[in-house]
């Protein structure tokens, strides 16, 4: 979710557009819910602007474009296909207006009368006034009218890229405007475009306004939420940790007829997870075994991350052995969270084992991983081994996390060691790690802090 | 977790912030030093510090003293040595509170 769905990517990039199926049936991905977790992916896929497109066309002028259009088609017009045409359009559409990219379309087909436009030829052109600055739907619709008048209907896939492209640069409301307006045109959003939206409504609008949009595409024009709809309005009210929302949803989601599945318990478990709720997560387990839910890799994840995060590392490690015995592999995610508990429980000591014992199973720490054992290292006053560990994490150029970071300049100057604290800044501040504003503003209360300790005459 | 909490609040603090890099008409000694006229609490601090790493003044017995040279010590009110501990609440007071 979140991921341009592969199938719309090859739409709105360059040379296969001839193959672009009309309907798009987009795979999808995986879905994470351990979203402050390290493994996290980056969601935002490339951008369709980023990928390689020949850059012929050097300035928006449109005289420009159409002579190197005419130089570049010169005795071989039969032989030039319509992706040549469309990546042609698309090249120019990335820098042009649309006005200007609708002239050179025209002047492309009456140079070459042999180009029939398709509708990935037009799709180009939706995308492009979706995006266009400081722009209303007019354009928009203005591209829809040249596509019906040219014999080709709007489909799913032209109502898909259209949402997908204006909410790409948050005309979120545009997009719910242009769904309502193609569905009573009898062109309805598919049910990927219908849950991408409703997950760009969940981020960026009041859950009423969701669940009015939700309200209206059934009522009007009967689309109806799906398993994945809920799952997405569960996640969005577990993320403001409104839980009653919640159970509220499960059961309208069970007499709409679905069954949870693992994503919806995977859900609601994070939920609990962020309000340290142990027992209800486990109950979340119990219950997903009860109905015969097969937990996944991101629920045993789960599970030993809200267990450790609310003090149960007992639990947690149990829950390590019974995934295994599960046939899952355990990740950086998985250990670091147990680590995290026994850092917390001041079991430092015990995490590092665990990082030798991770490191025996074949799976790789990652900066997440360094920077909850150095955190607990200093607070479990090991500052020997956090130094030792921090010389790690600045061989492979590992970034510092902010509490980590802070908890160590403190340890090193706790004990006088002010040379050493001001180098982690240094370090913090050349790999980015954190700005420099917040680098400094730990570095200096950490020192005033210091200071005041050592008039009352505490130790250093 | 003091420090961090201690963070938080003075990045959330707008007035605080604007204090740190907010640029500074600078007084003629400390304008001699850094060769601009205005620059940010932050910016100034930075600029001693790397003076003092590129110029090798630390005391290579105890790396948490700077031996001041004869430029660093105009802006430091004249001491020979200074703790490192104690750099920014020195240049802070090139900074005073009124004026901005």
């Amino acid at each position: 979710m979140g991921k341009i769905p592969p199938a719309l990517r090859s739409a709105i990039s360059s040379n296969t557009l001839l193959k672009t199926p009309t309907t798009t049936q987009p795979e999808k991905s995986p879905r994470h819910f351990l979203n402050k977790k390290p493994s996290r992916k980056s969601k935002e896929s490339v951008s369709p602007e980023t990928q390689k497109i020949p850059a012929v066309f050097k300035s928006p002028e449109l005289s420009e474009a159409k002579k190197i259009f005419n130089s570049l088609i010169t005795g071989k017009q039969n032989h030039i296909d319509r992706p040549f045409h469309n990546s042609l359009l698309q090249s120019y559409a990335s820098i042009s207006t649309v006005d200007n990219s609708i002239s050179l379309l025209r002047h492309m087909i009456h140079k070459n009368p042999s180009f029939v436009p398709d509708r990935s030829t037009y799709h180009i052109l939706i995308s492009q006034s979706c995006k266009e600055p400081d722009s209303n739907l007019s354009s928009v619709r203005n591209i829809l009218n040249l596509m019906v008048t040219n014999g080709l209907e709007p489909n799913q896939g032209t109502t898909d890229i259209a949402v997908r492209s204006l909410c790409s640069v948050n005309r979120v409301d545009d997009a719910v405007e242009l769904v309502k307006e193609l569905s009573s045109k009898n062109s309805p959003p598919d049910v990927y475009t219908y849950n991408f939206l409703v997950k760009c409504l969940c981020k960026c609008r009041a859950l009423s306004t969701v669940y009015s949009f939700v309200d209206e595409l059934r009522n009007s024009f009967d689309i109806k939420p799906n398993l994945v709809t809920y799952t997405i309005l569960i996640d969005n009210v577990c993320n403001t940790k409104n839980l009653r929302e919640a159970m509220r949803l499960v059961s309208a989601l069970s007499d709409s007829g679905f069954r949870p599945d693992c994503f919806v318990y995977n859900t609601i478990m994070k939920g609990y997870c962020n309000l340290s709720k142990g027992s209800e997560v486990i109950g979340v387990y119990k219950k997903m075994k009860e109905e015969g839910v097969e937990p996944d890799l991101v629920t045993y994840n789960t599970l030993i991350f809200g267990l450790s995060k609310s003090g149960r590392v007992g639990e947690a490690k149990k829950f390590l052995k019974i995934m295994v015995e599960a046939g899952h592999f355990p990740d950086a995610v998985t250990y670091t969270s147990l680590m995290n508990g026994m850092c917390r429980e001041g079991d430092a000591m015990g995490a590092m084992a665990l990082l030798e014992e991770m490191e025996a199973r074949g799976c790789s720490p990652n900066a997440c991983t360094y920077n909850t054992l150095l955190h607990g290292l200093c607070k479990s006053r090991l500052l020997e081994k956090g130094i030792e560990l921090f010389g790690v994490m600045e061989e492979d150029g590992m970034k510092l996390e902010t509490a980590s970071y802070a908890t160590f300049v403190r340890a090193l100057c706790r004990v006088g060691q002010v040379a050493e604290a001001y180098e982690v800044f240094d370090y913090a501040v050349e790999s980015k790690s954190l700005s420099d504003v917040a680098a400094y503003t730990t570095l200096e209360s950490t020192l005033k802090w210091l200071k005041k300790a050592k008039e009352q005459g505490h130790a250093v | 977790m003091l420090p961090q909490r201690v963070k938080k609040t003075i990045i959330d603090n707008p007035k605080k912030l604007a204090n740190l890099i907010d640029l500074v008409n600078l007084p003629s000694t400390l304008r001699e030093f850094v060769g601009q006229s205005q620059i940010s609490r932050l910016g100034c601090f930075m600029r001693v510090w790397s003076y003092i790493k590129t110029n090798n003044l630390q005391d290579p017995n105890n790396k948490n003293v700077v031996k001041c040279d004869q430029k660093l010590r105009s802006i430091l009110m004249g001491k020979p040595q200074v703790e490192l501990a104690e750099l920014p609440a020195l240049i802070k007071l090139h900074f005073p509170k009124d004026s901005k």
